[in-house]
């Protein structure tokens, strides 16, 4: 039982990576638009892009890293 | 006490780039100036070029002779740490040791820069803008820099670790099941360097440009004005 609970507590802290996927491809479209208005930018845009993505996708590691000492600490503890 | 095995990893990385550095070392100690730079030299031309123009970019021309230096430090010893897992070592950067250890060299550098550029009143009350209250949100900003720098290094280069790990673990018992291979990883051999290029090299590449670029924007966001 306490490891099916600590499962699902370790699969709902990942899920975290759910938004951040969908919102990290806004990230993309947007510099792709950004591009294809201005291509002379385009430096400027993927620089800018990737730093975007980089911190919106700090959120979805967190929940990894909780889900991974979900995993590890309180799972050798059972 | 015991010595952690991370420990005898940061070790081989070090020693890595010691030999990297002494190599490329009596290369340039040979190269004339007068003559056109080719092969090793023409590599760290170019890169040391890339990296004064986009610390330049973000800071100031005064700072950048200063701070290109350490960027590029860190960022040699960020890329090779990622990419141990290439030649049969953990990545030391998978430690959160090491990783909170480079996140606070630049968050104390930003300070720093943070205070010589406005001067020691002036940095007393940068804590206290903008106005006495926000002293409390202004520390949790700073801790939170420290934390998300330190935390996103980590996190990207322990879960492709994990992720290597278990995939190989999968590709294993696939291929066991296949007669006559007596426990031989066959499938692993042939799906792990597309995940390797992946993981460690595609990822190390780009968490070491994250943390690079991030250290220097958080840089020059603490100077007074970009003319």
């Amino acid at each position: 039982m306490e490891v099916a609970l600590l499962a699902f507590a370790a699969t709902l802290s990942v899920m975290t990576g759910m938004v951040t996927g969908i919102f990290e491809g806004k990230v993309a479209i947007a510099a792709v638009e950004a591009i294809g208005k201005n291509p002379d930018a385009a430096g400027k845009i993927q620089s800018m892009a990737i730093i975007g993505a980089a911190i919106s996708e700090t959120c979805a590691i967190y929940g990894l890293l909780i889900s991974f000492l979900i995993i590890f600490v309180l799972g050798n503890k059972l | 006490m015991e010595i952690q095995s991370t420990v005898y990893y940061i070790w081989a990385v070090t020693g890595m780039i010691a030999l990297l550095l002494l190599f490329v070392n009596s290369r340039l100690r040979k190269f004339d100036p007068l003559s056109q730079p080719k092969g090793v030299v023409l590599v760290c031309l170019m890169a040391a070029q890339a990296i004064e123009n986009i610390v330049r970019d973000k800071t100031n021309e005064n700072l950048a002779r200063k701070l290109s230096p350490y960027i590029a430090t860190v960022g040699l010893y960020i890329f090779v740490s990622n990419i141990a897992g290439l030649f049969a070592l953990e990545s030391p950067t998978a430690n959160y040791s090491v990783t909170f250890t480079l996140a606070a060299i630049t968050c104390i550098l930003i300070e720093v820069c943070s205070a010589k550029a406005r001067g020691t009143g002036g940095y007393i009350k940068s804590w206290f803008e903008p106005f006495a209250p926000f002293v409390l949100i202004n520390v949790i900003s700073k801790v939170s820099t420290l934390a998300s720098l330190s935390l996103r290094l980590f996190g990207n280069i322990i879960s492709g670790g994990i992720l290597m790990k278990v995939i190989y673990a999968m590709l294993a018992a696939v291929s066991s099941a296949i007669p006559l291979l007596h426990n031989f990883n066959l499938i692993g051999v042939i799906v792990a360097p597309v995940l390797h290029f992946y993981f460690d090299l595609f990822s190390g590449a780009m968490q070491t440009y994250i943390f690079v670029i991030l250290s220097i924007s958080f840089i020059g966001k603490e100077l007074p004005s970009n003319e």
